[in-house]
């Protein structure tokens, strides 16, 4: 019997960061796809249809992390995969999630399923990765 | 670009009738009110360019008047009516921000010119506000791209290193993961100077004016307390809040600013601290402040260093690694913050006992109609 490794897409433009969450995420024996910015993410989340999706913020562009996570979680274009779990990865000066939870709510966006700072401790980005996959 | 629109507030029919003729003539629109109650809220409602406000009025009088319409448009010109023999009255409307007065009796010329000059002057003010948000909306997303640019790479050398720790590409010994720590901790400390520095740019660079809004206190600090929980867990301190007015104090501020002077007023209290000790925020009100405490039960600081404070790169050498890891700057870009509402910040210590942090700020009047 074999079970299929549950798999985690990886979205982030820097290059040094997708290796070292994906030697952290091989090293629990997930399967792992990256890329490097929200618009091809959206591209592979529809057609990979990964188990949970980490995503950084991105702020760089007209689409970003957060218009990202928005449409996953509302748009009609991501119906089919509207329940992915997404934590959001990224480098706030402060506790990750002010930011998002102050700033993108008042701005009527739908946020992640939680949230953490970067640089991630490896034992604390599997054990918020196990807890989301496990509801 | 519409007329301007001028606002007439004063109980005798008679004046408002004959001001709203001479004005209407000159190319304004008009609306009037029959007191200041009236006038204060057609003014929220309407937001007119300039008001004309009789001093003398039963009920709440001009001066007052002038406060609550300045409160809810600070560029708004106000002309005061005088009557006789009221210099003074007129003398303490210029200072509570008045463009002018008019004294009683005056010529309709009289009127229409003063109203000129006083909307130029508005127009100016509107202008120079508008350039200077450009300005600082171009100058924030330079410090932006900068302030990516500098952290990124730095985070990214986290990332590695975290990843090294934590024997995910095979196991390192102890001495090469000491050093791995080491640098880590060097990179943290420069991480938080670079935060810092972009923090004094941007605030020597903004001209809070722009950005002033009604903030409320109580919320704010609700909300970054509840946010601070789990740092004070981490650290075993308890964390309580206590507002002793519940009804909701308000000041006229840069809510991002003050949220960032109280961020770091609770993360000193609850890191400088002793393990199970406590951290106590409350709020209060006094005759003209609000006052809030951040209270320690930490190590203190000794009073050959509490004049120093708050002195930006000023860190007390406590031990190597904790100097490491601050930049310095943070109290003085507080005391910055504070100091830039009209606010005071205070500090007195004990030496292992611990540390009251205090600052005051202006509060603002309540608002009329709500409690």
């Amino acid at each position: 019997m074999t079970t299929t490794p549950l798999k985690i897409l990886v979205i982030d433009d820097d290059p040094d960061f997708r290796t070292a969450v994906t030697a952290i995420l091989k090293s629990a024996a997930y399967t792992v796809i990256t890329a490097d910015d929200a618009a091809k993410g959206g591209s592979l989340i529809r057609a990979e249809k990964p188990d949970l999706i980490l995503l950084d913020l991105m702020m760089d562009g007209l689409f970003d992390g957060f218009s990202l996570c928005h449409a996953v979680k509302t748009s009609k274009d991501f119906e089919s995969v509207r329940h992915t779990p997404i934590i959001v990865i990224s480098a706030v000066k402060d506790i990750a999630g002010a930011r998002f939870g102050f700033k993108g709510e008042e701005q009527g966006m739908v946020g992640p399923d939680d949230y953490l700072d970067k640089p991630v401790g490896p034992a604390d980005l599997l054990a918020r990765i196990e807890r989301l996959l496990k509801k | 670009m519409p007329d301007p629109l001028v606002l007439i507030i004063d109980d005798e029919e008679s004046m408002r009738d004959s001001c709203s003729q001479i004005l209407l003539k000159g190319r304004y629109r008009v609306e009037t009110a029959a007191d200041g109650a009236a006038g204060i809220q057609k003014v929220r409602e309407l937001r007119p360019d300039a008001v004309i406000v009789d001093l003398k009025m039963p009920g709440i009088s001009g001066l007052e008047v002038l406060d609550g319409v300045r409160l809810i448009d600070p560029q708004i010109m106000a002309i005061v009516i005088t009557g006789y023999a009221t210099v003074d009255s007129a003398v303490e409307a210029m200072k509570k921000g008045a463009y002018d007065f008019l004294p009683k009796p005056f010529t309709p010329e009289e009127l229409r010119i003063i109203l000129s000059r006083a909307l130029s002057h508005r127009r100016l003010a509107l202008e120079a506000e508008a350039l200077r948000r450009e300005k600082r909306q171009l100058e924030d997303n330079v410090i932006t791209m900068v302030s990516h640019q500098l952290r990124s790479p730095l985070v990214a050398i986290q990332q590695y290193f975290e990843v090294l720790l934590a024997d995910i590409e095979g196991p390192l010994g102890d001495k090469p993961k000491e050093m791995i720590r080491r640098a880590r901790e060097r990179l943290t400390g420069l991480l938080n100077l670079i935060n810092d520095w972009l923090d004094l740019a941007r605030i020597n660079e903004s001209q809070l004016v722009g950005k002033l809004k009604p903030v409320s206190l109580g919320r704010l600090l609700a909300k970054l307390v509840a946010f601070m929980g789990p740092l004070a867990k981490d650290h075993s301190v308890s964390l309580e809040w206590e507002d002793a007015e519940a009804s909701g104090l308000r000041v006229l501020g840069d809510e991002e600013m003050l949220e960032q002077v109280f961020t770091n007023l609770i993360a000193n209290a609850i890191v400088y601290n002793r393990p199970q000790g406590r951290v106590h925020v409350s709020l209060r009100e006094e005759a003209d402040a609000a006052v809030i405490d951040f209270q320690d039960t930490g190590i203190g600081i000794s009073p050959d260093h509490l004049p120093r404070i708050f002195d930006q790169f000023f860190q007390i050498s406590r031990s190597e690694s904790k100097k490491m890891k601050g930049s310095g700057l943070g109290l003085s870009i507080a005391k910055k913050i504070v100091e830039a509402h009209q606010g005071r910040i205070e500090v007195t210590s004990t030496p292992g006992i611990g540390s009251l942090f205090r600052v005051r700020l202006p509060k603002m009047p309540k608002e009329d109609g709500r409690s």
